[in-house]
């Protein structure tokens, strides 16, 4: 087979350039790359241990994909000791139809912010099969109005500026909301907050679970992951198998070294879930929904990670915690926001391109974009060699080869990991 | 299932040039080595000065650059002009005729950095040896744009190169062919244990022999490969400081230096130009002015991202510390 794209590569450096020359992305870049310096210069102060426990908690990540399989395995009966149902999914189209199976149609559903979500396109499918779909996650939510995909992983919309929000919302509102931010923030906490009490469904991502217990760490600023999560009676949580660790206690170093680099400093929430909602209040006698949700379901999705998994030089890819510090530190990020990427961005979003979402012909333009200038290293908690793996993805395409485990049959490439039990 | 891409053809030629011709743009040795005549280098020695071609092609480099700038990758009239470029090659890549734009005084600088480097090795005591025009390119692109089986097949022609020389030492001008030679070779050549050196390190063991330099302030832009690969960044200060020179520092400098955007030139020019100059920016940021480098395409980089009129020297710590010796 022969795949040309020397028109791929033309139309990507146009849309480089052109993000390169946009005012809006420029402005709002240069204030995200200092604000984001600045913040976690200062909370490195604060917390001096963290370069130290980040080191321990590449040794954990190390560990436990090595040992994705075991956990897997050990995270999914924990998750439903806990009375809550667990699922595997292969791939893509398994993850989506799994989440439509438990949904359903005609449902409201309020969503938190998920790069796997992303990697699924999973609102556009719950919509598609007749769903109304919500992001509550801020940046998100302007998003989903503007019709736009994510610029940056924690930050979606950090292109938009504040006087361009006021005219989407205004529009959507059907009412003057003025370029305040505190007023668009008000907007939208008053929409949202009906939706949260009158959806059938909460979906979530979680950034860590402990397989010893089944805890869903999930980290947050805004309170919509909580109201997500809490309010309606149904709990989706899909997550990507790489997130799973041992323990609780590493869980908690995980979250601690992930929103520090994530500039957070300290979060405002962080959410531990391990199942329903219950209560024992009344003759001991153990009743599930008490003010939470009733059904709690877990997607674990795979996607081309245990693929990852199995070959040593791009295993440290499932490392990322998702921080987006490296975005920061990118100088072509730093031009062109998320136009460096595909759905996950910037050099280690090429690596990932590649393996869960687009393939190696998505992934080339933007592995051919990464300077190899290793400074990303240099910020990365985890120090995962992004140039390394750059380097070996560019052999694969000028030699034509296959990304590691492509041609291996099925069973290898799930890992041996056998489904849950149906609900 | 393996599936041929198609690549943006620049990828291809590079990689033909340098299997072929020994050099990125096909430039002929007596070219690339025109620079060492006057100097009568012998062939043989302990340590061999090796510039690998690198400054010599930088202003072929910016003419091809400006060249695919204004013409889409993708489109008919690039893989034509690129056909009638294969014809040349046949032959030996004629660049004065093909690239009639390239400015002879950028040609002249960008040579005699070679010069100026091994003049300054000579003036603190090191006895050069240099392969002329059997000089081959190290490969360090090659491996930067993924061509590691070629890479792998052309590293012993500049293996046989340099032993050809009975050097114990390497030392190159260009932290991309330090690079290369020390943390790839081995692991593509067994046994291939050759001391790799760069200018900086060399100069640095003597800088007590340097001159004085007479400055107004300058400011280091460190090299990626330098300060990060290789880890060499206090020695240019240790360097510049010793010989009375006023260092600022910029504010991202050392290991977290800003990529001059160099590396994306090929494929996107004017992307790497928006980097270059941000990066300028930064520099001049710190008040100094001369933006001093150590690596060849920093130096291109950097000077192409200045805007027209900026009373700000971009140079090569090579050719700042010709002057020491110059004045």
């Amino acid at each position: 087979m022969k795949s040309d794209l020397t028109k791929a590569f033309a139309d990507y450096a146009k849309d480089l350039n052109q993000a390169s020359r946009d005012e809006n992305i420029q402005k709002a870049m240069s204030r995200a790359v200092k604000s984001y310096r600045a913040t976690t210069d200062e909370t490195m102060r604060r917390f001096p241990h963290t370069p130290d426990l980040a080191a321990e908690v590449r040794e954990i990540k190390t560990r436990a994909i090595q040992d994705n399989a075991a956990l897997l395995q050990e995270a999914m009966a924990s998750v439903e000791r806990n009375k809550g149902k667990a699922f595997y999914a292969k791939d893509a189209q398994e993850a989506l139809r799994l989440a439509l199976e438990i949904i359903g149609r005609g449902k409201v559903v309020v969503k938190g912010k998920s790069m796997l979500g992303e990697e699924l396109h999973l609102r556009e499918y719950l919509e598609e099969h007749g769903n109304e779909v919500w992001e509550t996650d801020l940046g998100e939510f302007i998003l989903q109005l503007k019709k736009e995909r994510p610029m940056h992983i924690l930050s979606p919309a950090i292109h938009v500026p504040r006087e361009q929000v006021a005219d989407i919302f205004s529009k959507f509102f059907q009412k003057e909301i003025p370029p305040d931010i505190a007023a668009e923030v008000g907007a939208v906490r008053e929409f949202l907050r009906e939706k949260y009490f009158s959806a059938d469904v909460g979906i979530s991502g979680a950034n860590v679970v402990a397989a010893d217990t089944g805890a869903m760490v999930i980290i947050e600023n805004e309170g919509n992951v909580r109201l997500s999560t809490g309010a309606p009676p149904v709990h989706l949580l899909m997550v990507g198998v790489e997130k799973i660790v041992p323990t609780f206690q590493e869980a908690m170093k995980v979250a601690e070294v992930t929103w520090r680099y994530a500039q957070y400093g300290v979060p405002g929430y962080v959410n531990i879930i391990s199942g329903p909602s219950k209560t024992g209040d009344i003759e001991k006698v153990t009743t599930y929904g008490a003010h939470g949700p009733k059904q709690f379901y877990v997607i674990f999705v795979d996607n081309g990670r245990s693929q990852m998994a199995g070959d040593e030089r791009f295993s440290q890819a499932l490392h990322c915690l998702r921080c987006g510090g490296c975005m920061y530190e990118c100088p072509v990020f730093q031009v062109t926001a998320g136009h460096f990427g595909h759905t996950y961005l910037g050099g280690i979003g090429a690596i990932w391109t590649a393996f869960v979402s687009g393939g190696l012909d998505e992934a080339a333009p933007l592995l051919y974009t990464c300077l190899r200038c290793g400074r990303c290293v240099e910020r990365c908690p985890m120090r995962i060699n992004v140039p390394g793996m750059v380097g070996e993805l560019r052999k694969m395409l000028v030699y034509g080869e296959s990304l590691p485990g492509e041609d291996l049959p099925e069973a290898a490439v799930a890992g041996g990991v056998s489904h849950a039990a149906e609900t | 299932m393996a599936v041929e891409m198609k690549l943006p053809p620049v990828l291809d030629i590079i990689r033909g040039n340098i299997v072929k011709y020994g050099n990125p743009l096909a430039l002929k040795g007596s070219e690339v080595a025109a620079w060492a005549k006057g100097l009568k280098l012998p062939k043989e020695g302990e340590v061999l000065f090796y510039t690998g071609g690198e400054y010599q092609l930088l202003p072929f480099i910016d003419s091809l650059v400006k060249t695919m700038t204004h013409i889409d990758q993708g489109s008919k009239s690039f893989s034509l002009m690129m056909g009638v470029r294969n014809i040349l090659d046949k032959a030996g890549f004629n660049a004065e005729k093909v690239y009639a734009s390239v400015l002879a005084k950028d040609r002249e600088r960008f040579n005699s950095v070679c010069y100026k480097a091994a003049f300054v090795l000579q003036k603190l005591g090191y006895d050069l040896a240099y392969a002329g025009d059997e000089e081959l390119y190290s490969g360090a692109l090659l491996y930067e744009l993924g061509f590691w089986q070629d890479l792998k097949e052309y590293a012993p022609k500049v293996r046989r190169m340099i032993e050809k020389t009975r050097a114990k030492t390497v030392v190159c001008l260009s932290p991309h062919a330090a690079e290369v030679l020390k943390l790839v070779y081995p692991k593509m050549l067994p046994g291939f244990s050759i001391q790799v050196r760069t200018f900086v390190e060399l100069v640095w063991e003597r800088r007590n022999k340097l001159p004085a330099i007479s400055s107004a302030p300058v400011v280091i832009h460190d090299s990626c490969r330098l300060a990060r690969e290789l880890e060499v960044d206090e020695e240019i200060r240790d360097i510049l400081i010793g010989a009375g020179v006023p260092v600022r520092e910029a504010e991202r400098n050392r290991q977290w230096t800003t990529c001059c955007g160099g590396p994306g030139k090929l494929l996107f020019p004017e992307l790497s130009h928006v980097m270059g100059s941000r990066r300028v920016t930064e520099l001049e940021e710190t008040g100094a002015e001369t933006i001093l480098t150590s690596c060849p395409y920093c130096l291109a980089a950097l000077a192409g991202g200045q805007e027209k009129g900026d009373k700000t020297a971009v140079e090569d710590l090579i050719e700042f510390l010709f002057r020491g010796y110059a004045a």
